[in-house]
């Protein structure tokens, strides 16, 4: 009786529990998991935006994949930028996270000017980067052609035009890891470090053996999210360079929006979407069993 | 030799004083206990003596060097923290030795011959491939004690250690701390707020008050010689009972006056507003009236283990007496009390300070 009584309240939370789930549920399903199944579905077909006609295509879309040049040289850049940027933007993050936690007075105020970059939308601060890196009037080459530097039309230059979108990138992912990383660090005990400073373990050896250790949970969730970031970033290159010069800034998400709403071949684009999710998925099961081992959870 | 001098050491947080002008001298292999009521300023002397906080007036020496404004790890101190201070993601063992492998020369056989002879004062042989949450609050505290022993500093500081462990276990780990004191030679510095631990851990105590300085002797010294109202009050449980009274010359010598009793002073005392101190153990109970003696009315009887306490109220003043059990009076009774003072323990009204009597 009892029991039966404890099993049907438990019966009642559960259902309870699902009924509030059920909303978000349903948006999931109708705006995610849906649409991956569709894409998988239309990568097998050929698919013209706007044209009812779907023409079974087997796998001739993944074969067309592997031979076209330009999917190549957008994950090649993609790649590029994310093994760059991720690991300079979260260095950056961490070292400017450091000198934050300090008790030094002004503190807030570094902190808020850190910060800053990220509560910028991208496609302005796209835009006031595209002013800085004028090559006439720019300001950066105003300062580099103070110590004689010649100008360089940076987003305009294959060798340039990267690089550039990538320390951009550094400069918007920093504030933003460094958030993370400030919060991660004000939950390491201070007596910690005092008990370190009594035996006279460098501040270099502090970071990499009490610091980074503490701190790997916060870590390695920042990896993981830079790196999905990475992997998306679109409205950069779409406000900057639009890919260009000569495709040096195409990236997979740029080239999947160039194939799908301006050659409206949805079928393959739907193909490099799927490529895409699954090399990003299997990057992150790679580096969950690397690095996820390693993680400490404090107490834990 | 390790002796630790301070001389006027002070500390103001942001100009607020916190501690003021502490004079001490902590000779070597000596046991030094500094007990005062919470937010006294024990864990700021300690941290300044450590390194961990600017002194920001006054002198530290140690074994003759000035280390004023040295860095801690120039000091040659090792700390237990009253959290342990371990590091989590360590095993116990790599606990101890990280700091002697970063920070020293000591070959890795010279660190294990080492952590192994701390592991086995410290009966924690077994447990030194375990990470801190994989043990008890017990032995962590002994790694911690461990970590500081493998340093083998000249001064040992300790912040509350026994703090958060239970009744039981801490009166073990005291006599376990007086058996390393004395078998290794240790010159401590120990900070606690108990001063049942004080008393039984320290050879002499430092008893600190509003950042001052009140009273440094022999634990021994402080229960019979209190310097002031404040250590005699601090000292012993239940405390001693303090009673107004006034001294009246009385032809050949002076006499004690309180508004329920009169006593004969055996010498002089020059101030005339004096408080009576007297220990609950230092006061007899009689539950019939005897013509002469002080007489109270029983407020309250409390009973602990194989001894009571009565509450008396004594005219305006309330004293607390310890008797057997067999003996507590009613609460509401009337009772003689006699006093048996070898010598009667009296301080200034006023400055609330010792007088010579
Ligand atoms: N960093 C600080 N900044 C400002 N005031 C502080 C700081 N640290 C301590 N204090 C103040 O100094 C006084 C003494 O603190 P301290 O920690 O030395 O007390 P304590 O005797 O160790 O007390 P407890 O027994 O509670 O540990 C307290 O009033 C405290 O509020
Ligand atoms: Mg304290």
């Amino acid at each position: 009786m009892v029991i039966s009584t404890a099993l049907s309240a438990r019966i009642r939370e559960a259902g309870l529990a699902y009924l509030l789930l059920l909303p978000s549920l349903a948006f999931l399903a109708a705006f995610t998991y849906w649409p991956i199944l569709r894409s998988i579905w239309f990568s097998f077909h050929d698919v013209v935006l706007g044209d009812s006609k779907i023409i079974w295509l087997g796998l001739e879309n993944y074969q067309r994949l592997l031979e076209d040049r330009l999917f190549w040289k957008a994950f090649g850049n993609t790649a590029f930028y994310t093994v760059i940027t991720i690991p300079l933007a979260i260095t950056c993050a961490l070292l400017l996270a450091v000198a934050l936690d300090s008790k030094l007075r002004g503190m807030a105020i570094y902190r808020s000017a850190f910060f800053y970059p990220v509560m910028i939308p991208s496609v302005a601060a796209g835009m006031v980067w595209v002013f800085l890196y004028s090559a006439s009037y720019g300001p950066i080459n105003k300062g580099l052609s103070l110590i004689g530097i010649p100008d360089t039309a940076w987003l305009y230059d294959s060798k340039w035009a990267l690089p550039a979108i990538m320390v951009m990138s550094v400069w918007k992912y920093s504030g933003y890891f460094m958030l993370i990383l400030l919060a991660a660090l004000k939950l390491v005990p201070s007596d910690l470090y005092e008990a370190a400073r009594l035996d006279g373990i460098s501040a270099w050896n502090r970071l990499i053996h009490i610091t980074l250790p503490l701190i790997s949970p916060t870590l390695y969730f920042v990896i993981i999210i830079g790196l999905l970031h990475s992997y998306q970033i679109f409205d950069y290159v779409y406000v900057m360079t639009h890919g260009g010069p000569a495709d040096a800034t195409n990236v997979l998400t740029f080239y999947i929006y160039q194939n799908g709403f301006q050659y409206q071949d949805v079928g393959y684009a739907s193909t490099l979407a799927n490529v895409l999710l699954l090399f990003v998925g299997g990057l992150i099961a790679v580096i969950a069993t690397v690095f996820g081992r390693r993680v400490h959870y404090l107490g834990r | 030799m390790a002796e630790v001098i301070l001389q006027g050491v002070s500390k103001a947080y942001n100009g607020r004083p916190t501690v003021h002008a502490v004079d001490l001298t902590v000779a070597d292999k000596e046991f030094m206990v500094l007990v005062g009521p919470s937010g006294c300023g024990k864990s700021t002397t300690l941290r300044m003596i450590a390194g961990l906080e600017e002194i920001t007036a006054g002198r530290l020496l140690i074994d003759g060097a000035d280390v004023t404004h040295a860095a801690p790890q120039k000091r040659d101190i090792a700390m237990v923290f009253q959290s342990y201070a371990l590091y989590p993601h360590m095993t116990a063992y790599r606990n101890m030795a990280f700091g002697l492998l970063k920070t020293t020369s000591l070959g890795k056989t010279e660190v294990d011959r080492r952590i192994r002879a701390a592991a086995e004062i410290l009966h924690i042989t077994h447990l030194l491939e375990r990470k801190p949450n994989e043990l008890s609050g017990g032995e962590r505290q002994r790694v911690a004690i461990g970590r500081a022993l493998v340093r083998q500093p000249k001064v040992f500081l300790f912040d509350e250690p026994l703090s958060n462990l239970d009744a039981k276990l801490r009166t073990r780990m005291r006599g376990e701390l007086k058996r390393l004191h004395k078998e290794l030679g240790l010159t401590v510095i120990y900070v606690t707020h108990d001063q049942i631990e004080a008393m039984t851990l320290g050879t002499r105590v430092a008893i600190l008050s509003q950042g001052s300085l009140q009273q440094v002797g022999a634990p021994m010294e402080l229960y019979m010689r209190p310097a002031n109202t404040f250590v005699a009050t601090f000292i012993g449980t239940p405390e001693m009972s303090l009673l107004r009274c006034a001294v009246k010359a009385d032809g050949t010598g002076s006499r004690l006056d309180h508004e329920s009793f009169s006593m004969v002073l055996d010498a002089d005392a020059a101030n005339p507003d004096v408080f009576l101190g007297v220990r609950p153990e230092e006061i007899h109970v009689h539950p019939h009236s005897v013509p002469g003696m002080a007489r109270g009315i029983v407020e309250r009887t409390e009973l602990i283990g194989s001894e009571a306490l009565a509450e008396i109220m004594l005219g305006q003043d309330r004293i607390t007496a310890r008797m057997p059990v067999a003996d507590v009076p009613e609460s509401g009774a009337q009772v003689s009390l006699s006093f048996d003072l070898t010598r009667a323990r009296l301080f200034d009204a006023n400055t609330g300070r010792a007088l010579a009597a």
